[in-house]
């Protein structure tokens, strides 16, 4: 198994390892259309408007990681590739957004569209949908060294053949790190 | 020979114990006899104001009481895991499947102000999990919407069987709270009276709630400490659309995917299927698309299939462990549940759903889910037969 290409975001700037790219921005939508612009994503993320923060910083991540790796990806021709996600608190934020705007406006009606991102896969989902990857979809807590054991576990996805490539990300709406993993090709 | 393993009676896993509380009530048997009635566990519900919503009603256990110190799930998972803890090795695997857990701590605090929002947060939950379990090993949560548990039990299985462990506990929970219901209720996913899963005049799902456990081990350790052995989980397989957020894949093809693997992971041939535990949410585009899939699957042989969703209610991330312990006791049986609340068979579904119990020749099941985001899970559960040791 190899890492082949890593995205990552902080709060103000944003890059790949490899690729050697550090780059400043100033919100997560200018980070969409800046990345638009630099070819980072391979065509436009239908409705990013809409998607919660966390969803946004998964799709940006999970598009600079690709690009570093030079994993070429189309919505037409769906690949078999895995996403898994980790955090510190699920999709905390998603559900105060959500539970806070429903209470604020009579309990009457709910926002279905704020409802669909409180499941700590949501940002998951959105980026798998973007980028065509048809692969095992998971949210994995893990109560100690996140990033480590995030690796850690797409390796075992790997080595136990239920994807070939897995895109493996710490996300929530102030930072995200993408892994591209992917099995190395044996060799006599 | 699976996945080129030549010792494979001694890394299979099996489920040595599993216990629930549905809306059913406490225990295996209230929810299989309950199923078996035909009778439904879905009813008005009080909990809190439905007045503005869909519909009144959900299958909910009524012995769950709001205001308590402990959340729901965790009234839910405490009876449970204290009967359970004297079978439960102190060196296994907790893997925790949920959606919004403790989300009524949340909900508490926005309404009220009381409390801490942040301790609905699944980590919390975990460790409340890990210690009324006595396990001594810091677990982890897989939650992948309403495949969670059987996308937990499937990744259970593949690390027993690739031997990263040889032992874990996977517990499953979910609540019906004004946090979900208002949300289905938004996106129009609920039927006004009661899910009608694969039938005709089906207009949408029925919330429930639910809580359990399973506990795999490989064959070997299973055999060594003298375990009595359930059923055997034989594949699975995961999937997912890439398609839409909350609608299915309207070919069924990726779930088709799912299948397909599983019963590769399991080294079985399709014709092996002797039962099908369908998701059979009692939506529209579900349960068409789950028709779609078997029949790309199993072609005109049409497989004893039944959805237990009209009994107790899509009880979401323990929806798929739910139904494997059920279809654990089907297999055992060797007995197909009817589809409670099914009037008229879909054109889709006809001489595959039934509202009678039915029988059926190969100790084999799938168990199917499907859900938010596009996930896909489907695992081949196998009845134990003692001569494989």
């Amino acid at each position: 198994m190899i890492i082949s290409g890593i995205g990552w975001i902080s709060k103000k700037k944003y890059g790949c390892i490899k690729k050697g790219i550090r780059k400043d921005y100033t919100d997560v939508k200018s980070l969409c259309l800046k990345l638009q612009s630099e070819s980072v994503f391979s065509y436009p993320v239908k409705s990013f408007g809409r998607f919660d923060v966390a969803s946004k910083m998964a799709c940006c991540a999970g598009a600079l990681a690709l690009y570093d790796a030079g994993v070429k990806y189309s919505k037409k021709y769906k690949q078999d590739i895995g996403i898994i996600g980790t955090n510190a608190d699920g999709c905390l934020k998603s559900n105060l957004n959500y539970f806070k705007d429903y209470v604020q406006t009579g309990r009457k009606l709910a926002r279905g569209n704020l409802f669909i991102y409180t499941l700590p896969s949501s940002p998951l989902a959105e980026a798998s949908i973007h980028f065509g990857f048809q692969g095992p979809l998971l949210y994995i807590m893990f109560p100690q060294k996140q990033v480590p054991s995030l690796l850690q576990y797409a390796e075992g996805i790997i080595s136990r053949r239920e994807a070939s490539t897995v895109l493996a990300m710490k996300v929530n709406e102030e930072k995200a790190v993408c892994f591209v993993l992917k099995e190395v090709a044996k060799t006599k | 020979m699976k996945h080129g393993k030549t010792d494979i009676h001694t890394l299979e896993p099996v489920v040595v114990a599993c216990d629930l509380i549905t809306p059913y009530g406490l225990g295996i048997d209230a929810c299989w006899n309950g199923l078996l009635s035909g009778k439904t566990a879905i009813n008005s519900l009080d909990r809190f104001d439905t007045g503005a919503f869909q519909t009144k009603k959900a299958a909910t256990i009524t012995e769950l009481k709001t205001g308590q110190s402990d959340s729901l799930v965790m009234q839910m998972l405490k009876p449970l895991l204290k009967k359970a803890s004297a079978v439960i090795p102190k060196d296994t695997l907790l893997i925790l499947a949920t959606t919004t857990g403790e989300i009524d701590i949340l909900e508490k605090h926005v309404l009220s102000g009381k409390g801490n929002a942040s301790e609905s947060a699944p980590g919390y939950l975990l460790e409340k999990v890990q210690y009324a379990s006595g396990i001594k090993l810091p677990g982890i949560i897989v939650s992948a919407a309403c495949t969670s548990s059987s996308s937990a039990i499937a990744q259970a299985g593949a690390m027993i069987r690739s031997k990263e462990c040889d032992c874990v506990l996977i517990v499953a929970c979910d609540i019906v709270s004004e946090f979900v219901f208002a949300g289905f209720s938004s996106l129009m996913a609920l039927d006004k009276d009661t899910a009608r899963p694969f039938d005709k005049n089906r207009s949408g799902l029925s919330l429930g709630e639910a809580a359990g456990f399973i506990l795999l081990m490989d064959e070997k350790r299973a055999f060594r400490e003298k375990r009595d052995i359930i059923g055997e989980i034989a594949g699975w397989g995961l999937t997912n659309d890439a398609n839409h957020m909350t609608g299915p894949s309207r070919d069924g093809k990726p779930l088709t995917s799912a299948i397909h693997k599983a019963l590769s992971s399991a080294g079985m041939h399709e014709n092996a299927v002797g039962c099908i535990a369908a998701h059979g949410t009692g939506t529209v585009y579900n349960d068409a698309m789950e028709m779609k899939a078997l029949k790309s699957v199993f072609g005109s042989r049409a497989v004893p299939t039944y959805s237990i969703k009209g009994g107790i209610g899509h009880t979401m991330g323990a929806a798929g462990l739910v139904e494997i312990i059920v279809a654990l006791r089907s297999l055992r049986e060797k007995f197909v549940p009817p589809t409670v609340n099914l009037r008229i068979a879909d054109d889709e579904a006809e001489g595959w759903v039934s509202t009678k119990t039915g029988t059926f020749d190969n100790p084999v099941t799938i168990s199917i889910n499907a859900g938010f985001g596009g996930v896909n899970s489907a695992l081949v559960l196998k009845k134990w037969d003692k001569q494989q040791l």
